[in-house]
């Protein structure tokens, strides 16, 4: 069920390397706007491993989202702001940052080979791992081409079809999102709202005809008056 | 690949990014690195998910489609950690134009107006 074939492991040994090479650019970079085109890189190279991890709407959303937009948008402010001919120096005390970078680096590699994870093997109901492996439709979405399983009476019936980790988990991410967690679906609503608005405010220009201008001028004339009357 | 491998390079990522984020004096080199940080994490749910069985998928009881649809719990993290992520970056590029409108500068060093 877990066997990974050798294409699988060069595609995720190459986007790895993609990542962390660009990554390691992006941190050393003095030129900021070489940096933001090697973080586009890296990006990318996190959706190719959305891919070979079988995530594949993660991966899309990682190309639309942090590739389309968050590139453009640190292209943008490269451009916009001046002063990034200066460049982005590196900072005192970098030493001790790198090492409690290597730190954590050191303390997830510690934990990450020293546990004992549950695999996928672990799992041992037979409609549980046709569904992951083989995939799964639910009741009422009949198709006459895939095999179905009849599940034990009243839970849902599975259908199986081809290999891969749970087949079409696009769809069943979906459902997941408008149901287990719909909570936190509306709140991220909310909150993208919010990011907006507060955008918007942060970048208003007051421009002369605005309040802050206006308030401004009506202290200095105040001021003005305030010592005329005292002479 | 394995868990391990794939948590390895999560981490890397994390690292690198954390050394970044004080390394830099830019303030956009520094939302830069936040973002490769942002982007380790997800990396490690994503794992999680493709590698790992859900509780609910172990479980003896009769598997239903939310237990089979639990396996993408990871997936789902993945999608509203990169949706904080995008509103985290725009945000924090307001703030740093606000800055550089205020100051004329978007150095770490130049923001320090509290610290004394």
């Amino acid at each position: 069920m877990m066997e990974v074939s050798t294409l699988t492991n060069v595609a995720f040994w190459g986007a790895s390397a993609m990542t962390l090479g660009f990554a390691l650019i992006v941190v050393t970079q003095r030129d900021v706007f070489r940096a933001a085109i090697a973080l586009a890189g890296s990006f990318l190279g996190v959706g190719i491993l959305y891919f070979v991890l079988s995530a594949e709407f993660v991966g899309v959303v990682q190309i639309l989202v942090y590739v389309g937009a968050i590139s453009v948008l640190m292209a943008f402010a490269v451009m916009f702001i001046q002063d990034v001919t200066l460049g982005s120096r590196p900072v005192q005390g970098r030493l001790v940052g790198a090492a409690v970078a290597a730190l954590i680096l050191a303390a997830v590699a510690f934990t990450a080979v020293n546990t004992d994870w549950a695999t996928m093997d672990d799992i041992t109901d037979p409609v549980a791992i046709a569904a992951l492996t083989e995939g799964y439709v639910e009741i009422g979405t009949g198709d006459d081409a895939t095999v179905a399983i009849t599940a034990p009476e009243g839970t849902t019936q599975l259908v199986v079809e081809n290999g891969g980790v749970l087949v079409d988990s696009t769809g069943a991410l979906g459902v997941l999102l408008i149901r287990e967690y719909v909570l936190a679906f509306e709140i991220i609503g909310l909150l993208l709202v919010a990011t907006l608005i507060g955008g918007l405010l942060l970048m208003r220009n007051p421009g002369p005809g605005s309040e802050a201008a206006a308030e401004e001028k009506a202290d200095a004339d105040a001021e003005a008056a305030g010592s005329e009357a005292s002479v | 690949m394995t868990i391990e491998n794939v948590l390895l390079v999560s981490a890397a990522l994390f690292a690198l990014g954390a050394y970044g984020v004080v390394s830099r004096s830019s303030l956009i080199t520094v939302i830069m690195s936040l973002e490769l940080m942002f982007n380790g994490v997800v990396i490690a749910a994503v794992a999680f998910s493709r590698f790992t069985p859900s509780a609910a998928l172990l479980s003896n009881d009769p598997i239903t489609a939310e237990a089979i649809r639990s396996a993408l719990t990871g997936h789902a993290f993945a999608i509203f950690i990169i949706s904080v992520a995008a509103g985290e970056a725009a945000l924090a590029f307001a703030l740093v134009f606000a800055m550089f409108r205020a100051r004329e500068s978007i150095e770490i060093t130049d923001a320090s107006a509290m610290k004394h």
